[in-house]
């Protein structure tokens, strides 16, 4: 896991060392091997050389048995002081030299034993045969002091420790200069990306420092970064497009609106005159004439002024309707608390008999258009009266509640409420519910709080359960002012 | 008193045999050693090709004179030879005798006698041996003999060189080198 961490500049520079490091070592423990080997067979060679020659010259004293002679041949091995002890045998195997001169008897094998040297912990020691033509005349013991080869390849472990530190400190030398060749493009590589990322410039581009596979990964990130750029350009490019494209839709859609909207206020304003006409004329009439026609005539007569003064009030409200997508709204600080019990006190005259309990809670003030804003507590507390006048009591809820950045009110009844599958419905012009034998309406009342409230930026909803009432909520954004 | 005399002789005579036994035995001693010599000379001498007849012939270890070896020198030879040559001891009793011999040891006392016997064995190319004074210094070739209880050898390299015997240099390093009185 640490390993993945590393930067690529470690990692070569371990490569370099580690690899360095371990050829340094194989090849000296190969040494070693070597110099062991070859330094016993030397030593083994050089012994039964020595072995060899004090044999040879020895037979002449043991033939004769010229003990001081066995000594001069002996102590000739002072030159070699790693030969520790020798001694010479006779022919029957009796100790008849012995080199050192002082040394004991004891440190000795009493006899020889078979001709042939061999390797002990610190020592190589064996019997030599002495001989003068064929006949045997004694044997040779040597013994040869290996000490020296193991303090020897003591210092040859110094000598590989210390190359080992020299091929290490060179190898670490080497790698930092050697890695620059690999990394540096690298490096160089991830600097470009990381300047293209954090500046989201799509302009810059790496420098190709060799012509290896970084060079080659360095002109795919180069091509990467172009094509990059292309598709961009080419991006931004359909974008401005398309916002030029929305743009004149939407002007286009809001000219369209405007005209309806100018269209509806015309047509409704220009019917209202021949509508109150025939209104005006049909009372007349029933007043100049209503004594000389029949039953009949009277009750056709009433038909075509009820409808009348129904078509009257819709157009009321359809022009009503369409002023407000024209009206500019003029914002002020309003008191809600203070609008809806005017408001209230208002329709409550026109619901004498009734038995009507009515809670409001305290609202907390609006930014709002007061004209507007009136309009629409009107069409909700007239919807809630007028959905709750089949019961016995009539119990109506006015509160608010303060949420993080708007403020919701709502308008509670205990009405004839309706289905939620039609609350898509619910805020449509001339869309109602209910049919007009059970509630009269002309269906643009929601419609009407509807814009309203999207005109303050705020939203619209409700609640209903058919015969369990409804709730009407309406939120306004909190503005600071 | 004559109890204390008898007991005087009687103590004289147990030393004298004593000394007569001992030295008996040291002599005994001594001539094992000299016989083994005369045989090991065999590996440290060399000898003109012409004084073997054939490549197996023997090599013959002559003793001229009364033999003081006993059977040591016999012994010591049984089953050996020397470059394929086998040993051989022959006994002479006079320098006449002497013939196809490679080493003759020569036990004589008498100083006229021993001269002319070296004299006479000249061109025969013999290894000459002996334990009498004087010998190497007469013209003899090895002499033995014997100081601190140890058997020396003594050669006449003039007398050896004369009869193209060639005596090995680590024979020379244990010898005393000495040459004829004239």
């Amino acid at each position: 896991m640490a390993y993945k961490k590393i930067s690529i500049r470690n990692k070569i520079r371990r490569l370099i060392m580690l690899v360095s490091g371990i050829v340094v070592l194989m090849t000296c423990f190969a040494f070693f091997i070597f110099e062991y080997y070859s330094f016993r067979e030397s030593t083994l060679q050089k012994v039964s050389s020595y072995g060899k020659i004090i044999s040879t010259n020895s037979t002449a004293t043991l033939a004769f048995e010229s003990k001081k002679d066995a000594e001069e041949i002996l102590n000739a091995l002072k030159a070699e002081p790693h030969i520790i002890l020798a001694a010479i045998y006779d022919s029957k195997g009796n100790i008849f030299c012995i080199y050192p001169n002082n040394n004991s008897f004891l440190a000795l094998p009493s006899k020889p034993q078979n001709s042939g040297y061999y390797f002990t912990n610190n020592t190589l020691e064996g019997f030599q045969p002495i001989m003068e033509d064929d006949k045997r005349l004694g044997t040779l013991y040597l013994k040869y002091d290996l000490k020296t080869m193991y303090s020897r390849f003591q210092l040859y472990g110094i000598i590989v420790l210390m190359i080992l530190i020299f091929a290490f400190i060179i190898s670490f030398i080497l790698s930092r200069l050697l890695q620059k060749g690999i990394s540096m493009p690298i490096l160089n590589l991830a600097e470009t990306a990381k300047v293209v990322y954090e500046n989201k410039d799509y302009s810059v581009r790496a420098t190709k420092l060799s012509e290896d596979e970084v060079g080659y990964l360095t002109d795919a990130f180069n091509l990467m970064l172009t094509q990059i750029q292309e598709q961009t350009k080419t991006l931004s490019e359909f974008n401005q497009n398309l916002e030029q494209i929305v743009k004149t839709r939407t002007s286009e859609l809001e000219a369209a609106n405007k005209e309806l909207e100018s269209f509806s206020y015309t047509v409704s304003h220009d019917l209202r005159a021949p509508v109150r006409s025939i209104n005006s004329y049909m009372n007349i009439f029933m007043e100049e004439y209503g004594s000389k026609v029949d039953e009949e005539g009277k009750r056709l007569a009433n038909t075509v002024i009820k409808n009348g003064a129904k078509m009257g009030s819709l157009i009321d409200d359809l022009l009503a309707f369409s002023q407000l997508g024209r009206k500019e709204l003029i914002m002020s600080k309003i008191s809600m608390n203070d609008l809806v019990l005017t408001i209230w006190e208002d329709l409550i005259k026109m619901e004498e008999g009734r038995d009507i309990e009515f809670n409001l809670k305290p609202l907390p003030e609006a930014y709002a258009e007061k004209s507007t804003m009136r309009q629409a507590w009107i069409n909700l507390l007239t919807n809630a009266l007028k959905y709750s006048k089949h019961r016995e009591k009539t119990i109506i809820e006015v509160g608010s509640e303060k949420k993080d950045n708007e403020i919701v009110y709502y308008v509670k009844d205990n009405g004839a409420g309706f289905d939620m599958k039609y609350y898509n419905k619910l805020f449509g012009v001339f869309q109602r519910l209910h049919s007009p034998e059970d509630f009269e309406g002309t269906g643009v009342g929601l419609a009407i709080v509807d814009r309203v409230i999207t005109k303050h930026h705020g939203k619209i909803w409700a609640e209903s359960k058919v015969n369990e009432g409804a709730t009407f909520y309406f939120s306004l954004p909190i503005v600071s002012v | 008193m004559p109890l204390l005399k008898n007991k005087i002789v009687d103590s004289f005579l147990i030393i004298f045999f004593a000394v007569c036994f001992i030295s008996a035995q040291v002599s005994v001693r001594e001539y094992k050693i000299k016989a083994a010599f005369l045989f090991n000379f065999t590996h440290f001498v060399e000898w003109p090709a012409n004084s073997f007849s054939t490549s197996q012939s023997p090599l013959v270890i002559g003793i001229l004179g009364p033999n003081p070896f006993g059977n040591h020198l016999e012994e010591l030879i049984a089953g050996e030879s020397v470059e394929k040559h086998p040993l051989l001891i022959k006994h002479f009793s006079t320098t006449d005798e002497v013939d196809n011999c490679h080493i003759l040891f020569i036990n004589i006392k008498d100083k006229k006698t021993l001269l002319s016997t070296i004299e006479k064995l000249k061109g025969k190319n013999i290894l000459t041996v002996s334990d009498v004074d004087q010998f190497s210094k007469l013209g003899g070739m090895i002499r033995l003999y014997t100081k601190d209880d140890k058997v020396n050898i003594e050669i006449n390299l003039d007398a050896t060189k004369e009869e193209d015997i060639v005596v090995s240099s680590k024979l020379l390093k244990l010898s005393e080198i000495v040459k004829t009185n004239k």
